[in-house]
């Protein structure tokens, strides 16, 4: 009898043990004919817009749309750097204005080549990355219910210690990145002051937009950061009236979110007709009433007149894209030690 | 000299061992060559970043420091005191080591939470997210573990003592100044580094307890630095520092308190009563109190939503069961190499115990094994997949990755169970199965029933580590690969805490039964599933 080892025993009854697992979890699993979209919870939860693009689309694709969630919308990004080329990810959708130079630099995307004509963004659409897929204005959320007095500029939610307020991490989701630009277009250089006299009555900085919005109607603050257009779905979808967007007379930030393909994606012809199917009816008729933010191309039908009565900005604020590019890094800094003091 | 036959029955735990350190070697190699070590100085004048180093070391400082302070008079209590449900006390100790740490995190978010039974019933609110979370997560597991630790301590101490104190009407306070502090002192060094070390590092708790920016730890900086930044140039610096701090720390403690209790002999010590008095009634009270307070409500719970009609709905949804197979994919493999790799550490270490040219090998080779509880997880597994990324199995590895890092993590805790049996078996045995030229696979076959237990406890360890890690896992789990406890944690994200509680009951359950079908099938009938050993604990 030929003598065995112990261990040798142990290895070789662990190479079969792994294989009678047969795991497989990746490529193998997924058709051939599966579109992988990268984006955050909130899109692809089932009362987001993500149940309804999948239906309009798989039917005139012959495909299947699988939306991956992710826990946050810059999480996007550095989710498919991770992976780099080995990404499963052929289009990632979620990412914002505010991103984009520094997605570019990753060197992971392609061109789309789509025909952005049509989008109604004041200015246009150039960029030959990333096409917009809707477009809002930052503003707080407050119940008017219990606040009888709210806020009627970005300084007083600032410096009103007894105002309890809710916002998104910077470093992890595109709101709070835009409260970042927002508060250093209102206070340049004063920014850092201001950061730590709003930390001193921040309930907490949460990950993702969702995580924000859910302790707010749990009643945990007063105010949280949101959309212009947030009570528009309280509106229309629980008849609720109650929550209302608060004014700032300095002026409102901008959002518009953006989506790009990959050039390592696994299905490029798919990935390019996502491309071309945003700005089509079938995607950009969910964005309303199941995103809560606004369509970037004119549409036949109008918009729930909830929408109308949405807050208009009495100016519209931004900063330019290169400055946001160079200076993203050291304004989380800045805004790190801020509020951790 | 060493015989070539020696040498090849040798060979495989030589192998397992390389393989084990060539990982370790490509994934920091990976992460090195993704870094540029001359920019890691103007990380230094980032003041946020000395704000989490010391943030990570106070609450560090704070928690093992509370958990050591409650644990010595529970202990004492422990001792000295009968009572109706002490048995029932000391298994719920055993048992809260092994809660896998989302759980743990659940049951105190129930009860102290915003919405949670503290505030509903008395109307307190507690500020859990921050500190005082951590600090409360991090004394449920620790405090546990510190009296068992202690518990060990008094069981060094010789009936005699016990009897003298109790002829010359020693009060209790007496007995603990002359006989008992001087045993906990040689056990306190020790408990408080491997508290210390555990908290330090802890990874869930602050995640999910920090509550942003201004309560972050080391850990949680380098999880942040990769899942968000993708700034595998900082996380490298990160974890650097990281190691090079609990390095510098068991040092000193180390210097301070030199540590050697590996195989800890259990007399059996008969007690004797000492005077008892209403002060030290009160003081016992008190103690038993605060255990209560702080160990008790979490387990309630965490069992309270099996009677809700919601738990019912829960278990037929089918992300639950998805999730429990991919944790069971998990933990079975990892396990098993866990399992595996320690049988090489042990085979290896003690061949080399009885060659005087060899022996300072095994404490080396111990050493090894333990200095995973200092590296971070998280970047193991991300220098492995950079190194397998860039060999084009990117996508495909992310899942062996997690299997192989739970192992790995789960070493430190095999050795300790497995060490002291086999060493033991070598002592005693070794000329014997020399003389009668038994060795390799036959030797095995007859040491098999003395050591079963111990390799069942040690597989045991890693299956339940593995089961409840929520470290590695945060950061490679996608789609198709969401473990029961990443599950469990996204459900808290999403604050719906009562569903969370129905899966965090599954996890549990499925924890209980493969560890009793694991004891049972690998340690034989002698053994009924009690989890002994009071150096094992989940916190990572």
């Amino acid at each position: 009898m030929k003598k065995l080892s112990f261990s040798t025993l142990l290895t070789t009854s662990l190479m079969t043990l792994s294989a009678t697992l047969g795991v497989a979890f990746s490529s193998a699993t997924l058709a051939a004919e599966t579109l992988n979209v990268y984006t955050y919870d909130a899109f692809a939860s089932d009362w987001g817009p993500g149940p309804k693009i999948k239906a309009n689309f798989e039917k005139e694709c012959g495909c299947e749309l699988n939306f991956v969630a992710l826990d946050s919308s810059v999480g996007i990004l550095s989710r498919a750097q991770f992976e780099g080329k080995s990404s499963q990810a052929d289009v990632l959708l979620g990412l914002d204005l505010n991103l984009m130079e520094a997605a570019k630099k990753s060197g992971l995307l392609a061109e789309h080549n789509v025909n952005t004509s049509a989008v109604t963004i004041a200015g246009g659409w150039k960029d030959k990355v990333f096409v917009p897929f809707d477009q809002g204005n930052f503003a707080f959320i407050y119940n008017s219910e219990t606040l009888k007095n709210p806020p009627t500029s970005l300084k007083e939610i600032v410096d009103n210690q007894n105002l309890r307020v809710i916002y998104q991490d910077p470093r992890t989701s595109t709101p709070g990145l835009g409260l970042l630009l927002w508060v250093k277009s209102v206070y340049g250089d004063g920014a850092a002051d201001a950061w730590g006299r709003l930390a001193s009555h921040t309930v907490t900085v949460t990950k993702s937009w969702s995580d924000a919005y859910g302790l707010f109607l749990k009643g945990e603050a007063d105010v949280v950061l949101s959309y212009t257009t947030s009570p528009a779905y309280h509106i229309v979808a629980e008849g609720v009236t109650k929550y209302k967007a608060a004014q700032a007379s300095e002026g409102l930030y901008p959002q518009i979110e953006v989506a790009a393909m990959m050039k390592s994606a696994p299905n490029p012809e798919l990935a390019k007709r996502f491309m071309q199917f945003i700005l089509q009816p079938g995607f950009q008729s969910t964005v309303a009433t199941g995103n809560w933010m606004l369509p970037v191309v004119k549409l036949n039908e109008a918009l729930p007149a909830a929408f109308d009565s949405a807050l208009q900005p009495t100016k519209v604020l931004t900063l330019p894209a290169s400055d946001v590019a160079k200076n993203r890094k050291a304004w989380v800094n800045e805004w790190l030690n801020a509020t951790t003091r | 000299m060493l015989s070539f036959r020696a040498i090849k029955g040798l060979l495989p735990a030589l192998l397992g061992v390389v393989f084990f350190l060539l990982m370790g070697a490509a994934s920091l190699a990976a992460l090195l060559r993704y870094s540029d070590i001359s920019s890691w100085s103007e990380y230094l004048y980032e003041p946020y970043l000395w704000r989490v180093v010391r943030f990570s070391l106070w609450q560090a400082l704070l928690s093992s420091g509370v958990s050591l302070l409650i644990a010595i008079p529970v202990a004492s209590c422990l001792i000295h005191r009968q009572f109706r449900g002490r048995a029932i006390l000391l298994q719920l100790f055993a048992v809260s080591m092994v809660v896998p740490t989302i759980v743990a995190i659940l049951g105190l978010v129930v009860v102290y939470g915003r919405t949670g039974w503290l505030s509903q019933i008395f109307g307190l609110q507690i500020p859990l997210y921050g500190l005082v979370g951590i600090l409360l997560a991090h004394v449920f597991f620790n405090m546990p573990l510190a009296v068992r630790l202690l518990l060990q301590g008094y069981d060094l101490i010789p009936s005699g003592q016990w009897r003298q104190a109790s002829q010359l009407g020693f009060s209790r306070w007496s007995a603990f100044r002359l006989i008992e502090w001087h045993y906990m002192k040689k056990v306190l060094p020790g408990a408080f580094v491997l508290i210390f070390m555990l908290c330090f590092s802890s990874f869930a708790v602050v995640l999910s307890l920090g509550g942003g920016p201004k309560s972050s730890t080391l850990e949680v900086a380098i999880y942040q630095a990769l899942r968000f930044d993708f700034d595998l140039n900082k996380a490298s610096f990160l974890s650097l520092l990281q190691v090079t701090i609990c390095t510098l720390f068991a040092v000193v403690v180390y210097r301070i308190a030199p540590i050697n209790q590996q195989d800890v002999s259990v007399l059996a010590v008969k007690s004797y009563p000492v005077k008892d008095s209403f002060l030290a009634k009160g003081a016992d009270c008190m103690a038993l109190l605060c255990v209560l307070v702080l160990v008790i409500p979490p387990f309630l719970a965490i069992f309270d939503p099996i009677f809700s009609p919601l738990f019912l709905t829960t278990l037929l949804s089918s992300g639950l069961w998805q999730a429990v197979l991919v944790s069971l994919k998990i933990a079975l493999p990892a396990a098993i190499i866990s399992l595996s790799l320690g049988v090489c550490f042990v085979v290896l270490a003690r061949f080399c115990m009885t060659r005087q040219y060899l022996s300072v090998l095994p404490s080396k080779l111990e050493h090894l094994g333990n200095m995973i509880l200092m590296v971070p997880g998280l970047v193991i597994a991300t220098g492995l997949f950079l190194w397998l990324r860039d060999l084009g199995w990117g996508f495909q590895s992310s899942y062996w990755i997690v299997v192989w890092v739970n192992a790995v993590m789960a070493l430190p805790f095999v050795l300790r169970a497995l060490m002291p049996v086999l060493y033991q078996q070598e002592r005693r045995f070794r000329n014997l199965y020399l003389s009668l030229g038994i060795q390799s696979w036959s030797r095995w076959c007859l040491e098999w029933p003395l050591i079963r237990a111990s390799v069942a406890q040690a597989f045991g360890y890693a299956l339940l580590l593995s089961l409840g890690d929520m470290g590695v896992i945060a950061l490679f789990g996608s789609q198709g690969l969401v473990s029961l406890p990443l599950y469990l944690f996204q459900l808290i994200g999403s604050y719906r805490l009562e569903e969370g509680a129905c899966v965090a009951v599954v996890l549990i359950s499925l924890c209980l039964i493969l560890f009793y079908c694991s004891s049972r099938l690998i340690g034989g009938k002698t053994v009924s599933g009690k989890m002994t050993g009071g150096n094992f604990h989940v916190n990572h």
